[in-house]
């Protein structure tokens, strides 16, 4: 299959990458990886189920946090804590979804928007766990298990972030050609339909809500290992924002095109932010003109596609 | 005993009796009508006996298990399948991922996050024989938007045969069509009904369609029963031709 050699390609490149960079491209590079599976993330909602969440920070934040204690007060090695944030983070998701699929629509996508500042809010107030204001400083990546040093490093440190989104995307990819999947593409096109042919679709929603919390907690986690720091702005609509925009000009409802979208946005921030202070200005006109005149984003327009694949 | 026992089943809308004090029985086999004037309530019973809406009272028993107050993914699992007036597909997938997706729902494992193949061969093994049954077979991979009108509501049927019912509901099924589509579709639809073996309950007011495919029709007026025999004795009823058919007689 071409586009099985397409993603080998790609995956080789992004692996031999760090041999060629300095160390500031390293950072950069690292980052975009993180922003990658969080866009990610959020297309298991926004792309396949067409579940708008405007609060997709909720579960970058709450990874960041929760990682972050874990780092700061236990001696869990950071590869398993940035897990078991996503993980909790997902179980956590499984209530969160519960409440927001009482609606559906735009009233579906308040819902997760105030889900996201109510956290924003506690993370304000409960300075015990979040260190309000000031956020979490100082947190260590804790080497092992059996000593393993090597994700202490930057370029250790980028080889996780790369298997963790390497292994995010193998199984989204599975996850939405399984029978799983396909409900979620029927919920999509007609929600009355799916459940009048038997489906429960509010278990299947609240389902996808879990896993892509749990993606993007994981996402939010290894930002927290790697930048040593959490402030309130990981849950800041702002971000939620952003990344919705990262999917969209990347292109929804495949699982490479937020990829793009990610390492899109995080290049032309850069690019803009060195020439303006108002580059999010020009940024919206991009957005603006992608959503007129380019629906199937960023990978439809380079596998010459107008809406929206199943890559 | 009765596949479809409905009984002294009502709902209403503020000060409004959309179905009033409603009773029927649908055996085994039988291919029933229901038919009335706009507003007569036809499509709110559909709503119920689906789950779609809930009953103000009354109940409604299929198999012999209450199905008052289940969800309508519930009643579905339990056999009960239907398409919908206005024609409900998934536009984006080919007609045959829209008959798979139908059958899919039938099996243990349609929750399954992972692989499916096997799962995906027995679902389209049921979805390619309705697909052929009702003549879909030359379009099954073109998306279900781009199929005319006609062949999306036959789609629609293929949908439920698929998932092999006990009990099918059909809403209108040429709703919609032009003169010559329905009568190709009442065409297909019969050859479909005479093979038998189908328990069918039919909501329809094109009369020709319903003469040619009921059994037994069942006929609403301001939401309740006023007649309920054969094709033959309901045409020659005073009370249903003053109600509805007045003008054909």
């Amino acid at each position: 299959m071409t586009s099985w050699r397409v993603l080998l390609v790609a995956a080789l490149i992004l692996a031999l990458l760090p041999l060629g960079l300095p160390l500031y491209a390293l950072t950069l590079a690292i980052e975009a990886l993180i922003l990658s599976l969080f866009a990610m993330s959020l297309d298991l909602m926004v792309g396949y189920t067409r579940l708008f969440s405007f609060g997709h920070a909720a579960a970058y934040g709450l990874g960041a946090y929760t990682a972050g204690n874990l780092l700061l007060h236990t001696d869990i090695p950071v590869v398993f804590a940035v897990l078991l944030a996503g993980a909790f983070s997902g179980v956590v998701a499984i209530g969160v979804g519960w409440v927001c699929t009482l609606a559906t629509g735009v009233s579906f996508s308040m819902l997760t928007l105030a889900f996201a500042q109510l956290l924003y809010a506690v993370a304000f107030k409960w300075t015990a766990v979040t260190g309000a204001s000031d956020g979490l400083a100082g947190i260590p990546r804790t080497p092992g298990p059996f000593g393993l040093t090597v994700f202490q490093s930057k370029i250790g440190f980028y080889y996780l972030v790369l298997a963790c989104l390497v292994a995010a995307f193998l199984f989204c990819r599975s996850l939405v050609a399984s029978p799983f999947g396909a409900v979620l593409r029927g919920i999509r096109e007609n929600e009355a339909k799916t459940r009048s042919l038997g489906y429960n679709t509010r278990r299947y929603k609240i389902a996808v809500v879990g896993i892509a919390y749990a993606f993007g907690a994981l996402a939010g986690a290894l930002y927290a290992a790697f930048a040593g720091f959490t402030n309130t702005e990981l849950l800041f609509w702002l971000l939620s924002g952003q990344v919705l925009i990262m999917v969209i000009i990347g292109g929804a409802g495949t699982l490479v095109g937020p990829i793009i979208g990610a390492i899109f946005f995080l290049i032309v921030q850069q690019y803009l932010s060195s020439y303006t202070d108002s580059w999010a200005l020009f940024f919206g006109l991009i957005f603006i003109g992608f959503v007129l005149f380019i629906p199937g984003g960023l990978l439809g327009l380079l596998s010459g596609r107008r809406s929206g694949g199943t890559i | 005993m009765a596949l479809l026992e409905i009984d002294h089943l009502t709902r209403r809308f503020g000060g409004v009796v959309a179905v009033d004090d409603v009773s029927m029985r649908v055996a085994e086999g039988e291919v029933r009508a229901v038919i009335g004037p706009n507003g007569a309530g036809k499509s709110t019973l559909f709503h119920l006996i689906t789950g779609v809406l809930k009953a103000t009272t009354g109940e409604v028993r299929f198999a012999d298990e209450r199905m008052t107050g289940l969800s309508a993914h519930a009643i579905c699992q339990r056999g009960v399948s239907r398409t919908f007036q206005l024609t409900a597909l998934f536009p984006e997938m080919s007609a045959r991922e829209n008959v798979r997706l139908a059958a899919q729902a039938r099996g243990a494992r349609r929750w399954q996050p992972y692989g499916g193949t096997p799962i995906f061969a027995a679902a389209d093994r049921l979805g390619d024989a309705a697909l052929e049954r009702l003549g879909l077979t030359h379009v099954a991979h073109r998306p279900a938007g781009l199929l005319s009108h006609g062949d999306q509501r036959l789609l629609e049927v293929a949908m439920g045969l698929a998932q092999q019912p006990r009990l099918l509901l059909l809403d209108e099924p040429t709703q919609g069509l032009s003169v010559e589509e329905t009568a190709q579709a009442v065409d297909t639809l019969a050859s479909l009904l005479d093979d038998g073996g189908l328990t069918v309950l039919l909501v329809e007011h094109d009369m020709e369609v319903v003469f040619r495919l009921a059994h037994r029709i069942t006929v609403l007026h301001r939401g309740a029963v006023i007649a309920d025999d054969v094709p033959t004795a309901v045409r020659a009823d005073p009370a249903v031709q003053s109600a509805y058919l007045g003008g054909i007689d």
